[in-house]
């Protein structure tokens, strides 16, 4: 019976009960995605390797560095390997298909990821043409691409001069056993590309953006990083050397500042959404100061009354905040999709499901509390005379 | 089982910008057990203080109010709310029905408050609105009731729980003629039937006529008391 009150109060005003519990969803929601992007870019920061640092110009990661500097930063001491890493910015067919490719050295790029393990095709194959290519798992079915298809690429920064598309086949597709390594680039041979350049046959910077540089063994990233910057220390271009954890971080806010907006303005976003709720349920309450009253007079209780509240309102949260958490857990896989090019390891983890579940009901406890105090206090006399 | 009414030297003072207003000033009044009261007296005399008082909604500044074997002024919080819903029933002028419950949900609220199981409820309720004349209302919800089948409503859930005190505050203020005449005739009924101590405040002296004696207020104090079946009977 209290609890058919307190379903009819719910459903007396069924617009107002179902904004305010789509408003719960919502935050929990947001809150479950907005963790699951901070997890995911922390993982892919503290799982970096430790091995590999990224050498680009002290300018910018646009800045391209002359060809010649290979040699010179592979002879510092502490460095095992540098691998060209150049990025290519190809279309697909359309601008909103957006995913990275890179031009690499097959063979040195292939030994400095051991995190990733061909799962079709192989390394042989890659080189046994230029316009060979691999590509990662997701970015497979993304597209729908087999072993044996043929990519064509729009050049955006390298547009060919016939103004023809790069043609790719796919030979081999790569799997990553690390969250801080997508599965969504497409590497090709280095050569393809500067031959292309060298004959005019197609247009762009020269030179190298990335050297990936692979630490010998035992050697102290700080000391071979601090090597390298010294060795153009005075031009003539000034090189920037980074762990690959800082590299990612440097990259994630390069893309635009998207993660960082997206947090503040979903936090802020999360923070309205508490206070809206708060005010609609307190003012939910203050429409029933009669009813409260008449239930005074009837001889409930002051804690009967704060029960039959608090019941309310974290009903409302909790209904509301399940959903959310549901759709949450539902939207992973495709917000994951749609995440992953720059937040592999997005996932929605179980810790921020209890975490949302405990915001709704906090939400509910204090929504309902605040008007049980005010009824507290609420002389019923004076209650009831307010006209309903 | 009749309870009577002890009113020893009561003052209610209320603040109101600065001045204060003595509502009631050392008011000396005794009710007998199973009489009906009507209470009348001019607007602003103190009539629904001295009801909310008895009733235990309000507390009085000095004095004391004894119900049955009860002072209640030494009861508080839960106690005083436990001792209202196993004694007094309200009726009030506007009904103070909640709107979202059928008739019958709203009888059966003072009952949550009484150790009994859901048919239990269900019966007793179903037996007040029996007792009221609404057996084929029991479903409807107040807005889809008239004002008089509102105030039956009102009653039976003042009666629900079997109080041995009715405080009735203007029950028949908001309604036509035949209307209170009915309302009023119940509320004899429950007097005479159930042995019920009734306190009705009202300003229509033809209901006042329905009680047994009338209880005159005038400026928080008692003017004099008239007893109606004498007069009655004696014209
Ligand atoms: N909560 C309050 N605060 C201040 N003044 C109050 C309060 N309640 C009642 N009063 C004042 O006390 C006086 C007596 O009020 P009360 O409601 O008891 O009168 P009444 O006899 O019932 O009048 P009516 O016939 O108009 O209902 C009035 O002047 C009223 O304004
Ligand atoms: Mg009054």
């Amino acid at each position: 019976m209290p609890i058919r009150l307190l379903i009819r109060n719910m459903f007396s005003h069924p617009i107002r009960t179902l904004l305010t519990g789509l408003s719960v969803t919502i935050a929990v929601f947001l809150l479950c995605v907005l963790d699951a992007a901070i997890g995911g870019l922390d993982a892919a920061v503290s799982q970096a390797s430790r091995t590999r640092l990224w050498v680009q110009s002290a300018v910018s990661l646009f800045v391209n560095l002359p060809d010649s500097y290979e040699s010179k930063i592979k002879n510092v001491p502490g460095v095992e390997e540098v691998v060209r890493f150049q990025w290519f910015g190809g279309v697909y067919q359309d601008p909103s298909n957006f995913f990275a490719q890179f031009a690499v050295d097959a063979r040195k790029w292939k030994e400095s990821y051991p995190e990733l393990e061909m799962i079709e095709g192989s390394l042989e194959e890659w080189e046994k043409a230029r316009t060979n290519c691999i590509i990662g798992t997701d970015l497979a079915s993304r597209f729908g691409w087999k072993v044996g298809d043929k990519v064509p690429l729009t050049g955006t920064i390298f547009p060919k001069s016939d103004g023809s598309a790069w043609d790719f086949t796919v030979v081999g597709i790569y799997e990553s056993k690390s969250t801080s390594i997508d599965q969504l680039t497409m590497y090709f041979h280095y050569d393809y590309l500067y031959e292309s350049l060298d004959t005019g046959a197609a247009g762009g910077p020269g030179g190298v953006g990335v050297f990936l540089t692979r630490l010998a063994e035992g050697a102290d990233a700080a000391t071979t990083i601090g090597a390298i910057e010294e060795l153009y220390q005075n031009g003539p271009q000034r090189v920037r050397a980074t762990t690959e954890g800082e590299f990612q971080r440097q990259f994630i806010s390069m893309l635009g500042s998207v993660p960082t907006l997206l947090y503040s303005i979903g936090g802020g976003v999360l923070f309205a959404i508490f206070f809206a709720v708060l005010n609609t349920m307190l003012m939910a309450a203050r429409e029933r100061t009669r009813d409260i009253g008449i239930l005074k007079s009837l001889g409930f209780t002051n804690g009967k009354i704060t029960l039959l509240l608090v019941a309310e309102a974290l009903t409302l949260c909790l209904v509301g905040g399940g959903i959310g958490v549901v759709l949450a857990i539902l939207a992973e896989r495709p917000l994951w999709s749609f995440f992953s090019a720059f937040i592999p390891g997005f996932t929605i983890q179980s810790n921020v499901i209890v975490q949302g579940v405990l915001l709704a009901a906090g939400l509910g406890i204090v929504a309902g509390l605040m008007p049980a105090i005010r009824a507290r206090r609420l002389n019923p006399v004076t209650a009831l005379r307010s006209e309903a | 089982m009749a309870t009577g009414i002890d009113i020893q030297s009561v003052t209610k003072t209320y603040s109101r910008g600065g001045e204060t207003l003595r509502v009631l000033d050392e008011l000396e009044l005794g009710m007998a057990g199973g009489t009906f009261y009507a209470l009348m007296g001019p607007s602003g005399s103190g009539k629904t203080t001295l009801l909310n008082l008895i009733g235990g909604l309000d507390h009085a500044d000095t004095g004391s109010i004894v119900v049955g074997d009860t002072r209640i002024e030494n009861l508080d919080g839960s106690d005083l709310a436990q001792w209202r819903a196993e004694n007094v029933g309200f009726i009030f002028q506007g009904f103070n029905l909640l709107p979202v419950l059928s008739a019958r949900e709203n009888v059966e609220l003072p009952l949550l408050l009484a150790p009994l199981s859901g048919k239990q409820r269900r019966e007793q309720a179903e037996r007040a609105l029996e007792l009221v004349g609404l057996t084929d209302r029991m479903t409807h919800k107040p807005k889809e009731l008239s004002g008089g089948q509102e105030q039956r409503v009102a009653i039976a859930r003042a009666i629900a729980s079997d109080p041995a005190v009715i405080l009735a505050d203007e029950p028949t203020g908001d309604l036509d003629r035949d209307t209170a005449d009915s309302i009023l005739e119940l509320m004899q009924r429950l007097n005479k039937e159930l042995q019920k101590t009734i306190l009705m405040v009202t300003h229509d002296p033809q209901a006042a006529t329905y009680a047994d004696q009338t209880i005159h207020l005038d400026k928080g104090k008692l003017g004099h008391i008239e007893d109606n079946r004498t007069a009655a009977t004696g014209s």
